[in-house]
């Protein structure tokens, strides 16, 4: 009981396991090939198929194995991660830039500009994001950027109708009735008071989309509309593992363990930064 | 005696300390009386009702001592599942503040009536459904017959009121706790429901522990008032004595901050300052900081000082 | 100073014709304050956001110093909005919580002005001084707060441009019993120090008699009985505010309540009776009260109400 009244107020409850897994993939991310243990695409005939370094004929060089053309997995999931950073990154940005800008257009002003924007989203909805893809893709070259596109263009509805919601409530408030009351324009009400204050649930939003969309670019990866080699992506991994599960499971298991974890900490973290966030928790 | 609490402290741990609710309040009430639990916001009286039933947030209330005793049976050292067969609808009943959410927006009134007369066994069948009807007719809610199959929404806040009312004197209870029941209703309504509780009082010899704020309501059904502030009983006395002759420096405060209808008073006296943290209350009297006859002896609990009368105050200044 | 003339105000809405407010007439003198009474549903909110500019009347016309405020040019419009403010009811959705006491202080100062740090700090110090608050309260945020000392922040915050009339919308009704004593002496104390002039809505009549001195009574979207307050509440002449009056629970044992003065439920705004919406539960109710519509009836220079009862005993 004492040592919980030492641990100050905010650091109390923290996810850790979830923020250092989440570090891990960042700092792979941004470190380069430097920092791998062995170079991630280094083939090596000779070693390939070699099981993790707990079961028989494994070796502590290769911790987690290799694949069939002998390169080290474990280097091979770490490089991965750079790719999952920077599609999270930039498909988070835009999708929830685009999307929280519609959603408090639409939700403060209703009306005309609301419904045109409900169709938009519904229609863009029941629109099977992997149909989309597979459109997407086939207009423009698999890749970095069309991954980065198809997640902007299936997710930005999700942020606007969320962020419509919120923002029609809030627009009740009366602190936002005061402000018209005084005389303040529109664009500083949108400005001052609402972003501020649909901030957290933006923030909570990206957040927990973080595992989606990690997941969405290595379904696409795998389905060949995404990352192409000699690129690493966990979903790529995938693809390539898939015809050797039978002798060697982990070159498939290894990759999808990563994908998980990641995902699971993501949403970890999410889940207690909303908990967080909320400002009347701040008090306690 | 119908209802005899002896010393109750109830506290909320919480993770930033504990929250001294309720802290030693004692009071009992008669057959077919009402007292009056009168206190702002956070003078603990919601918390009192609540602990009465033992209703209490589950991880973080606890009863710390002290007896609630109902035909002299102490409900302190009953089981949860005898609380809930015996006591809770059946021999006390509760009805709290707003219509609006005490009714289940999905369920039909005649469902909602009769359950508790369902679940404590008391009629089934044909027989429930004549008890429910009577039940609501007893309320005076119009056309029972007709409206058994009506949903909460097809009512009126009022209406609403005499529903829960009707839901919580089904199974005739000994005892009705009523937190604050008429304070989401407008005033013409007010005066149905008030007329409504002293009618069903008379007709079953009910006993009513009314939770308010506000002193007119009070003073309308009420025999007996007991002020609450700060988590404890500053108070006690029959009505016409604590408007007539109130003894605690609180409630002369009090009285004298409320605007009053047909009053000449130009200024209203406002009660300087703030109520003190439940978490960390001041040793001595809680008042104190606020109190314009504050003394040195006020750093130490003042004693229940008794006046004659069935009249108490906790308050050094009677005390000499 | 404030002129509201046959003021209507219509919601379509799918379930029909929402008749929020249905010709009302009142005149606010300048300091005085004026307070609308009713019941929920009666429209008094609706008037005070049509005042307000945040609702546009669908029919009659609300004056202020003479002028149209409805056809205002753009100029005139941006002094109304200084010249306006507005208190609302609930101290905790009133104030932003993600901004800081003094930026929302400043907030109607910095719509119309452009003030430089030191001379907006000193106003902001000034208007918290006012209201009772340490200058310190600028840097902190609305939560650290009691409701009572955010509703001070709240009239601080209406006080800022220095307004001229100020639109209470039932300002104390969420705060507790000896905190409203407080916050209603402020009001006064304001008002004498500034000469404002106050709309109030309120519900609680012993509060309206005390803090006002003139009232309308609004039921179903008109006005009942308007006038000098001393006279409307000694003598009232419309049914619903002697109706109101008798339910008003006294704190005082020996009152006795009567039940019948107003039995029945208040009708909807969508489908309201004919003729004086307030005939079904009225005990005076005859003839021509569900036909006609009574149209005010002048008692005094000042003192309005409207009902057929008083057309026999005026000339």
């Amino acid at each position: 009981m004492t040592v919980r009244r030492r641990i100050p107020l905010w650091l109390r409850g923290v996810p850790w396991l979830a923020l250092l897994v989440l570090a891990v993939v960042g700092i792979c991310a941004i470190g380069g090939d430097d920092i791998l243990p062995a170079d991630p695409n280094q083939l090596n005939l000779a070693d390939a198929f070699r099981p993790p370094f707990w079961a028989a004929n494994g070796s502590v060089g290769n911790p987690l194995g290799t694949d069939n053309l002998g390169r080290d997995i474990l280097s091979r999931i770490l490089a991965g991660s750079r790719i999952s950073v920077i599609v999270a990154a930039y498909a988070i940005v835009f999708s929830g830039g685009i999307g929280a800008l519609a959603g408090l257009v639409a939700g403060y002003f209703g009306g005309v500009v609301d419904a045109v924007l409900m169709r938009l989203i519904e229609i863009q909805q029941s629109i099977p994001s992997i149909a989309l893809a597979l459109i997407i893709a086939a207009a423009l070259e698999p890749g970095l950027s069309t991954v980065i596109f198809v997640i902007v263009l299936t997710y930005w509805a999700w942020y606007a109708r969320i962020i419509r919601g919120e923002v029609m409530t809030l627009k009740g408030r009366d602190y936002i009735a005061f402000a018209r009351v005084a005389g303040v324009g529109t664009p500083t009400i949108l400005m001052r008071h609402l972003l501020p204050n649909i901030f957290n649930t933006l923030i909570v939003l990206a957040t927990l989309q973080v595992g989606q969309v990690i997941l969405f670019e290595a379904s696409l990866s795998f389905l060949g509309l995404g990352i192409q080699q000699p690129d690493i992506s966990w979903g790529l991994m995938l693809a390539d593992a898939r015809q050797y599960i039978t002798n060697a499971w982990w070159a498939i298991t290894m990759p999808g363990i990563a994908i998980m974890l990641t995902c699971l900490s993501a949403n970890v973290f999410g889940d207690w930064l909303r908990d967080r966030l909320d400002p009347r928790l701040r008090q306690l | 005696m119908l209802l005899q609490v002896d010393q109750l402290r109830m506290y909320l741990h919480l993770r930033r300390g504990v929250l001294r609710a309720v802290d030693g309040i004692s009071l009992h009430v008669n057959e077919a009386e009402t007292l009056g639990l009168v206190g702002e916001s956070g003078s603990g009286k919601t918390m009192t009702g609540l602990a009465m039933l033992r209703l209490l947030p589950r991880d973080a209330g606890r009863i710390e001592s002290g007896s609630i005793a109902l035909d002299g049976r102490d409900l302190t050292t009953l089981t949860e599942t005898e609380m809930v067969r015996e006591i809770r609808g059946r021999r006390i009943a509760m009805i709290m503040q707003d219509p609006m959410t005490s009714l289940n927006p999905v369920f039909s009134v005649g469902d909602q009536v009769g359950a508790p007369l369902r679940y404590h066994d008391i009629a089934r069948g044909a027989v429930l459904r004549s008890s429910v009807i009577d039940v609501l007719r007893r309320v005076r809610l119009p056309s029972p017959e007709q409206r058994l199959g009506d949903y909460p929404h097809q009512f009126s806040g009022g209406q609403r009121q005499r529903i829960v009312t009707a839901m919580a004197i089904g199974c005739t209870p000994r005892l009705l706790i009523a937190d604050e029941p008429t304070t989401a209703l407008d005033v013409t309504i007010q005066v149905q429901i008030i007329a409504l509780l002293k009618r069903i009082q008379q007709d079953a010899g009910l006993g009513i522990v009314l939770i308010t704020h506000d002193l007119g309501v009070a003073a309308s059904l009420c025999h007996r008032i007991a002020v609450m502030y700060a988590g404890q009983i500053v108070e006690t006395a029959p009505v016409r004595a604590i408007y007539r002759s109130p003894a605690h420096p609180y409630t002369q405060a009090l009285l004298a901050a409320i605007p009053r209808l047909y009053a000449t008073a130009k200024r209203l006296t406002a009660i300087p300052g703030q109520p003190p943290s439940l978490i960390d209350p001041p040793a001595g009297c809680r008042f104190a900081a606020r109190c314009p006859h504050r003394m040195a002896r006020c750093t130490e609990p003042p004693p229940m000082v008794d006046l004659g009368d069935g009249h108490s105050a906790a308050c050094w200044k009677l005390a000499a | 100073m404030l002129e509201v003339d046959a003021v209507t105000k219509h919601y379509r809405t799918r379930r029909g014709t929402v008749r929020a407010v249905e010709g009302v007439s009142f005149t606010v003198p300048k300091r005085g304050t004026l307070a609308l009474v009713g019941e929920s549903g009666c429209g008094k909110t609706t008037i005070a956001k049509m005042v307000l500019l945040l609702e546009i009347p669908t029919a009659g016309v609300i004056r202020f110093e003479g002028q149209d405020i409805a056809t205002m040019a753009r100029p005139a419009l941006r002094s109304y909005r200084r010249r306006v403010q507005a208190v609302f009811q609930d101290p905790y959705a009133s104030l932003n919580p993600r901004l800081r006491v003094g930026r929302i202080i400043a907030e109607p100062i910095l719509a119309h002005e452009r003030p430089g740090r030191t001379a907006l700090d000193k106003r902001i110090a000034e208007v918290l001084d006012i209201v009772g608050l340490p200058a310190a309260a600028a840097r902190l945020y609305p939560h650290e707060f009691s409701g009572g000392q955010r509703q001070r922040i709240a009239i601080a915050r209406a006080l800022a441009p220095r307004p001229e009339l100020m639109v209470l919308d039932e300002p104390v009704s969420a705060l507790d019993v000896s905190i409203r004593a407080q916050v209603l002496n402020l009001l006064q104390d304001i008002q004498a120090e500034y000469g404002l002039t106050y709309l109030i809505i309120a519900h609680d009549l012993a509060l309206v008699q005390h803090f006002s001195s003139a009232v309308a009574v609004i039921y179903l979207g008109r006005v009942a009985e308007a006038g000098p307050t001393g006279p409307v509440f000694a003598d009232p002449r419309h049914p619903y505010t002697q109706a109101l009056l008798a339910a008003v629970p006294l704190p005082d044992p020996d009152h006795v309540l009567s039940e019948a003065a107003a039995a029945g439920e208040i009708a909807s705004a969508l489908s309201p009776p004919s003729g004086c919406s307030f005939h079904p539960r009225c005990p005076h109710a005859f003839a021509p009260c569900s036909v006609d519509v009574p149209p005010p009836y002048r008692l005094a220079a000042d003192h309005v109400a409207a009902c057929h009862l008083l057309k026999e005993a005026l000339p």
